[in-house]
């Protein structure tokens, strides 16, 4: 039987994978995807669902201002419903310090030509009616808005589909082989697939897929958690942030909010991390009832765990290597929902001519020249060791 | 943070065996029943399937726990041999470090009243949860009055807060027919017994008991709905079955009835375990996902025991609750063994005391019984019966994977994407499923449709059941208010060091 092949292979079937998979097939590519479990099974589709621009990481906001301009019609574009809506991103503060903060991210969103404005608390009672609490002002970003992450990964997988690309679920990559500085084909658990071009957009796991090919990436798994509550009367739409918390009313009527101290942990290349959830879903459902005091008697009705890779500087990290040069490297420090689009663009640019017109000056991997394989240890960002 | 020894989750027959022995044995024991259940609770179907079929005494907690307290005499035997006992308390989680997750300094509980929550720290835990009942959808389950077996017995004898007047039963296994008994007993009229079978499946000696107070069996029938008024059961329909299960024309019997009792069959509480960690195998013949333990009751996670219907089901239990007893006095001796509490001779001989009583029963499996049973309905009560009634999601919505009705989407793409095409080759992830219909994402966890939704999967991609994934569990694993759920013993740096996200000065949890 001759080994299976394609043009590009794309390792991780998450939202950056997925859209990556999805312009290049568009581009007439023919595209395999491979994932390990399920398509969005980690954190593409275990995060809040935020859309934004973001303000507090201002090298990012030509992304960010890219992707929400193909948000606004993804939904038509795919074929299938994203639930995104773009109501705005509210930003509370219930803080002196928290205000302070507001006003310097609003300058910066305004120098970058962003619409954004201050709204006093009466405005708030407005957007909130009838279940927020005090704050003492926020910051409106007219822009903003929210999707939902699990059916975006299917409805981006199935477009895919549609297009001719093969998705191959329950698959785990093993190995890379390298020939002359070139990766030559992906071996998986359901065998080797030739390529011209590979894409490693594996998430968590991306650190250990890109020592397989002999380069490091620095990114450190972390699990963050997110309550649900009962569906409640359409209250929002707008996404919002505030009290140490980030989250949006669903197009269900649940309301979905994440936040608070993350954990440090290891994963393995084939294999799910556990994600377990722990008793900081009490501080947050606190923190949810002391933000929007008119939900409290709402039951909460479950909660997540999802992990996401970090970069020592938080940002994402888009980039073609030299060495083996058909290799894509992409991951997306926990900021990858959102980006999506704008990162799959920037992704099948990379692919198909090398480089991109959208500016990741500030996201390749080069910026990480110095840090040594124990970069982890030294910033502190290691697993606690584990105790019973 | 309080610390307990030893910590029995369920104050049933198993649970309650298991507090009297090890509390013998020198252990401090604290034993936690949710029993009896905010109304609240009742209303949403959790843990049982109440069908609104309540007194309003429920809501008086006092009288409630009064009764509770009266229906099981071994509790007063608990409390005499030193057991603490906490009703009215639900277990809603279970938190352990692992690979994954190393910020608690040891294995904890959440727990919760009707006004709060707070955190127990345990040496060692016994599970004895019980089983939950079966959630089979027809046309009109929806209603008041559609209740389960468990929900039955305990509405008719623990808290002696039934409002039903007449009952039809589904299901003539043991299960069936003793919910039609514990009935009559109670002066409810049951009219019908009914079952896809083509023979009563229980114990003929009540078969022939019920039969003779003018029970009327219903074999090779299935229900093809239930009509209501104002939301209200009123009737049921039923409709005799061929061999492949469709429904013969002209066979309809309408019976006045304001309740039917599912009790097809009875699935394990694993929702803690499943939290903790613990190994779960599909085994047909014990309800579906069973934790996997040894013959002293002790999980793959070696500070867990598990003992009763939550390690496992079957029809045989129903009329024996030795079974249950013993179990929970193995795990009883082996948690007070582990704890150091009982040397290993006395252990060993008091456990050889109670094989001595064993009995011996081998169940039959049950999910081709509870499939003929979920197609009948659905051949029977039509397409759009609502496998999840939570989140309405109909079986044939279900099928077509289509996306929820709240959307208003309607594609030509989206319509070739169906259920049978997502599971090409291999059985359908039943999360990406619940994902995509939203089947099993309402407050009940998809205690009301998992079953289904799994045999269902199984159907479409040709696979058994016994390959479809388990669906997970995540705290709360009860429906718990955001003032209730609340931290309110928050400290001061825990709020200070609460992060904005990630950023450099975030700290790391724990």
């Amino acid at each position: 039987m001759p080994m299976d092949s394609a043009d590009v292979v794309v390792i991780g079937g998450g939202v950056s994978g997925l859209t990556s998979a999805y312009f290049l097939a568009k581009a007439g590519r023919d595209v395999v995807v491979v994932e390990k479990g399920i398509v969005g099974g980690e954190a593409s589709g275990r995060n809040g669902g935020m859309v934004s621009e973001r303000v507090d990481e201002p090298a990012l906001i030509p992304m960010a201002v890219e992707a929400i301009k193909i948000w606004a019609t993804l939904d038509a574009e795919l074929g299938y419903p994203t639930e995104f809506t773009q109501k705005g991103r509210l930003q509370v503060a219930v803080t002196e310090e928290e205000m302070d903060d507001l006003y310097s991210e609003r300058d910066v969103a305004l120098r970058h030509g962003l619409s954004a404005a201050m709204v006093d608390p009466s405005e708030i009672l407005d957007m909130l009616p009838g279940i927020t609490g005090r704050t003492l002002g926020g910051l409106f970003f007219a822009n903003g808005g929210h999707a939902n992450s699990q059916l975006t990964v299917q409805a981006l997988a199935w477009a895919f589909q549609d297009l001719g690309g093969r998705l191959y679920q329950n698959t785990a990559v093993t190995g890379l082989r390298v020939v002359d500085d070139r990766v030559t084909s992906v071996v998986t658990t359901g065998g080797a697939i030739a390529a011209d071009m590979v894409v490693g957009a594996a998430g968590p796991q991306t650190a250990l897929l890109a020592q397989l090919v002999g380069v490091h990436v620095p990114v450190a798994p972390a699990r963050v958690e997110i309550l649900a509550t009962a569906p409640i009367e359409r209250a929002f739409d707008i996404a919002l942030v505030g009290n140490g918390l980030y989250g949006r009313q669903a197009a269900s009527g649940n309301l979905l909010f994440g936040g608070g101290a993350h954990e440090w942990t290891d994963v393995v290349l084939t294999d799910d991390p556990g994600k377990p959830n722990t008793p900081l879903i009490r501080n947050i459902a606190r923190r949810l009832a002391e933000l929007l005091p008119g939900v409290a008697d709402v039951p909460v009705i479950r909660s997540w765990g999802g992990v996401v890779e970090q970069a020592p500087d938080y940002m994402p990290i888009i980039d073609i290597l030299e060495c083996p040069s058909n290799y894509v490297v992409v991951t997306a420090s926990a900021h990858g929902f959102g980006i999506a689009p704008a990162t799959g663009k920037a992704v099948s640019d990379l692919v198909l001519y090398g480089e991109t017109d959208i500016d990741i000056s500030a996201l390749r991997l080069s910026r990480f020249a110095g840090y040594g394989p124990d970069w982890r240890e030294q910033r502190g960002w290691t697993p606690a060791p584990l105790r019973y | 943070m309080e610390s307990r020894p030893l910590v029995v989750v369920g104050a049933g027959v198993s649970g309650t065996a298991a507090a009297i022995e090890a509390a013998r044995a020198g252990v401090q024991v604290t034993l936690i029943d949710e029993n009896p259940i905010p109304a609240s609770m009742a209303g949403l179907n959790v843990p049982q399937i109440f069908g609104q079929r309540f007194a309003y005494t429920l809501k008086s907690k006092a009288l409630m726990l009064e009764r509770v307290t009266a229906d099981n005499e071994a509790l007063a035997v608990a409390e005499a041999a030193g057991v603490d006992i906490q009703l009215g308390t639900c277990v809603w989680g279970a938190f352990r470090n692992s690979e994954f997750s190393r910020v608690l300094d040891g294995p904890q509980l959440g727990l919760a009243d009707d006004e709060r929550s707070w955190l127990i720290k345990y040496d060692r835990l016994i599970v004895a949860a019980g089983a939950r009942d079966l959630g089979l959808a027809f046309a009109g389950w929806n209603l008041a009055g559609a209740m389960g077996a468990n929900a039955a017995d305990l509405l008719m004898n623990r808290y002696e807060a039934s409002s039903s007047r007449c009952m039809v039963v589904m299901g003539t296994g043991n299960l069936g027919l003793n919910a039609a008994r514990m009935a009559l007993d109670k002066g409810i009229e049951v009219p019908a017994i009914v079952d896809v079978s083509s023979a009563v499946r229980g114990d003929e000696a009540l078969r022939s008991e019920l039969h003779n107070a003018g029970v009327q069996f219903y074999t090779s029938h299935t229900v093809r709905e239930t009509v209501g008024n104002d939301g209200n059961m009123e009737s049921v329909v039923l409709v005799e079955i061929d061999d492949s299960g469709k429904p013969v024309a002209g066979s309809d019997k309408v019976i006045a009835a304001d309740t039917v009792c599912l009790a097809v069959g009875l699935v394990p509480n694993v929702e803690l375990l499943s939290l903790l960690g613990c190994d779960l195998k599909f085994e047909s013949e014990l309800g579906g996902y069973v934790p996997d333990r040894d013959e002293w009751m002790r999980t793959s996670v070696d500070t867990v025991f598990v003992a009763g219907d939550a390690a496992g089901y079957h029809d045989g239990m129903v009329l024996d609750s030795e079974i249950a007893r013993n179990q929970g006095r193995l795990a009883g001796i082996a948690a007070a063994e582990s704890l150091g509490a009982l040397d290993g001779k006395r252990a060993l001989d008091r456990k050889a005391d109670l094989q001595a009583d064993a009995v011996d029963t081998v169940p039959n499996e049950v999910h081709s019984d509870w499939t003929r049973w979920l197609q009948s309905l659905a051949k029977a009560g039509g397409p759009d019966i609502f496998v999840c009634p939570c989140e309405e999601v109909t079986c044939a919505e279900l099928l077509d994977l289509r996306p929820p009705r709240f959307l208003g989407w309607d594609s030509e793409r989206d319509s070739r994407r169906s259920l049978r095409a997502l599971a090409k080759g291999s059985p359908a992830d039943p999360d990406q499923v619940k994902r995509l219909t939203r089947a099993g994402m309402g407050h009940c966890q998809g205690r009301l449709c998992r079953e289904q939704v799994s045999m269902l999967l199984a159907h479409e991609s040709g696979h058994d059941v016994a390959e479809v994934p388990f669906m997970s569990y995540r705290p709360p694993v009860r429906p718990l208010p955001l003032k209730v759920l609340w931290a309110h013993e928050e400290t001061e740096q825990m709020r200070r060091d609460w992060p904005k996200w990630f950023s450099p000065t975030s700290p790391v949890l724990g």
